[in-house]
């Protein structure tokens, strides 16, 4: 019960911080252009290389890649508690300070969730990509990848709590690597075989596949088989960041270092 | 010119102190991976050069911008911009010697995508106009710089611009087919285009690594160059009357 008080003050902690950055009118005329465009930009790839299949493929896959970033939001929004001077008192605190940073950027996931299904099913139409009733079964789905990439989130925000400056490489270089490798522009058994390991061990990987089979007309057990193994690996990262963000936070009270991170 | 060099020399110690300005070096090769994974996967291998040129001109773009145009924003923040304004030496010459310190470094990336082109994609781009080429990117690097003049003067005079800075990537790579030629938009899209430099640079670049003969260099580079120059233009006015008001209002330092 607390620990749910603690995950709801954390979470509408990280909801005032973000309404600081955007009002719905800012959101829409910014960020939503952005991500929109973001679509765009790969779908018209497809048109240049001249495939309606491939248009279709690269807007599904970089529309659903907009949950995943959202989720890995995460990972720059630990920083910006710790930058609070916050972390000490997290630490001395009863409560887990990992529950904390898990409410805390909540906010992250809500806008994955929001950017991937507003962009999806605005795109869709526009490149000629025929919705039947079965799409709106990719919204849950959207929420599980967002999910499963929070934890990962989570657990990176944890690593980079000792090295702030390097958040935002992190944050990028991960999602940037989930873009080449997830099957969100190409198969994933286009790349050699020990990267598609990588893929398969990384959240987004088996949603997107749910998500393509939901809006290929997939079978009903490939579909659940996927979204199974989307929240199979975000609860193996939920679990790895469980276990190692609070000794990760804890880190700096030994050394008396812990307001100190560049 | 000794103190546009000295603006050249503190941004790149600067930049050497922070990771992030370093941050679309770390991404860019995989988005050469993520292109040339897309064109090889269709089969696709005359596409080979877009796939190479579109991330370095995202690179030129994202750090000209996004880390460029935060340069003045950075020093309000660090106290530093009341001195530097104070110091008898042109303010805006020294921001455009550290806005073209940023573009220079994001011509890095010119080595990273060739490097992940020839290694993971046994790719070898063939320079049929070089001169062309260099001249493209030469114009190209300065029009990024005027256009991070803009950004650095609008990062001071309201907050709001930090919050459309995330906005100005996706909309402009569209715009400035530097993937897909604009010749592939809508036809209403296609007049904006045209005044955004990228699609001049993306066209031109593109151009000069076809075998074909690169038509109307000229009037494109000046293109380019003109738009650029619009671009300090703008950017050199906005800054010196934002400089005259917050001098004048005592907000010189108030972010």
């Amino acid at each position: 019960m607390t620990t749910l008080r603690v995950l709801r003050h954390a979470a509408a902690c990280g909801f005032s911080d973000y309404a600081t950055i955007y009002t719905w009118k800012t959101w829409l005329a910014g960020w939503y252009v952005r991500v929109l465009a973001q679509v765009a930009f790969f779908a018209l790839i497809g048109k240049l290389l001249d495939s309606q299949a491939r248009v279709e493929y690269l807007l599904i896959g970089n529309a659903v890649m907009l949950a995943a970033v959202g989720g890995l939001f995460a990972v720059a929004g630990t920083t910006w508690e710790r930058r609070a001077g916050t972390l000490p008192l997290h630490v001395a605190s009863p409560s887990s300070p990992v529950v904390v940073f898990t409410g805390r950027s909540a906010w992250g996931l809500t806008e994955g969730v929001l950017s991937s299904a507003g962009t999806f099913f605005v795109a869709a139409p526009l490149f000629g990509l025929e919705l039947a009733l079965r799409s709106l079964l990719v919204l849950p789905l959207l929420v599980l990848v967002a999910s499963s990439s929070y934890a990962l989130g989570i657990f990176l925000g944890g690593l980079v709590l000792r090295a702030m400056s390097t958040r935002n490489v992190v944050a990028n270089v991960v999602s940037a690597t989930m873009m080449a490798i997830c099957g969100v522009n190409v198969p994933v058994e286009f790349f050699p075989e020990p990267i598609q390991w990588v893929g398969q061990a990384l959240p987004l990987t088996h949603g997107l596949h749910a998500i393509r089979d939901v809006l290929g007309g997939g079978s009903a057990a490939s579909i659940i088989v996927n979204a199974a193994l989307e929240l199979l690996v975000g609860l193996v990262w939920l679990g790895l960041a469980l276990v190692t963000f609070n000794r990760l936070a804890e880190g700096g009270r030994r050394s008396g270092a812990i307001e100190f991170a560049a | 010119m000794r103190t546009f060099a000295a603006g050249y020399r503190l941004q790149f110690r600067v930049i050497r102190s922070d990771p992030d300005y370093l941050m679309p070096l770390a991404t860019i090769p995989l988005f050469a991976v993520v292109f040339l994974a897309i064109v090889r996967h269709a089969g696709r291998d005359d596409l080979t050069e877009y796939a190479l040129l579109a991330p370095v001109l995202i690179a030129l773009w994202q750090l000209s911008l996004t880390v460029a145009g935060e340069i003045i924003a950075d020093d309000r923040w660090q106290g530093t911009l009341e001195p530097a304004i104070a110091a008898p030496a042109s303010f805006p010459t020294l921001v455009v010697g550290r806005v073209l310190a940023v573009t220079s470094v994001a011509l890095v990336a010119f080595v990273e995508v060739w490097a992940v082109g020839a290694g993971l994609f046994g790719v070898s781009v063939e320079f049929h106009h070089p001169v062309a080429f260099v001249l493209a990117v030469g114009a190209t690097a300065l029009a990024m710089s005027g256009t991070a003049l803009i950004m650095a003067a609008l990062f001071v005079v309201t907050r709001s611009a930090r919050t459309f800075q995330n906005s100005l990537s996706y909309p402009f790579y569209v715009l400035g087919g530097i993937l897909v030629p604009v010749s592939f938009l809508p036809e209403w899209v296609q007049p904006a285009s045209s005044a955004v430099f990228l699609s001049w640079s993306a066209d031109l670049l593109r151009d000069s690594l076809a075998p074909a003969a690169v038509d109307n260099l000229a009037y494109r580079l000046a293109m380019v160059v003109v738009l650029g120059a619009a671009g300090f233009a703008v950017g050199r006015l906005t800054l010196e009357r934002i400089l005259r008001r917050v001098r004048r209002t005592g907000e010189v330092g108030l972010a």
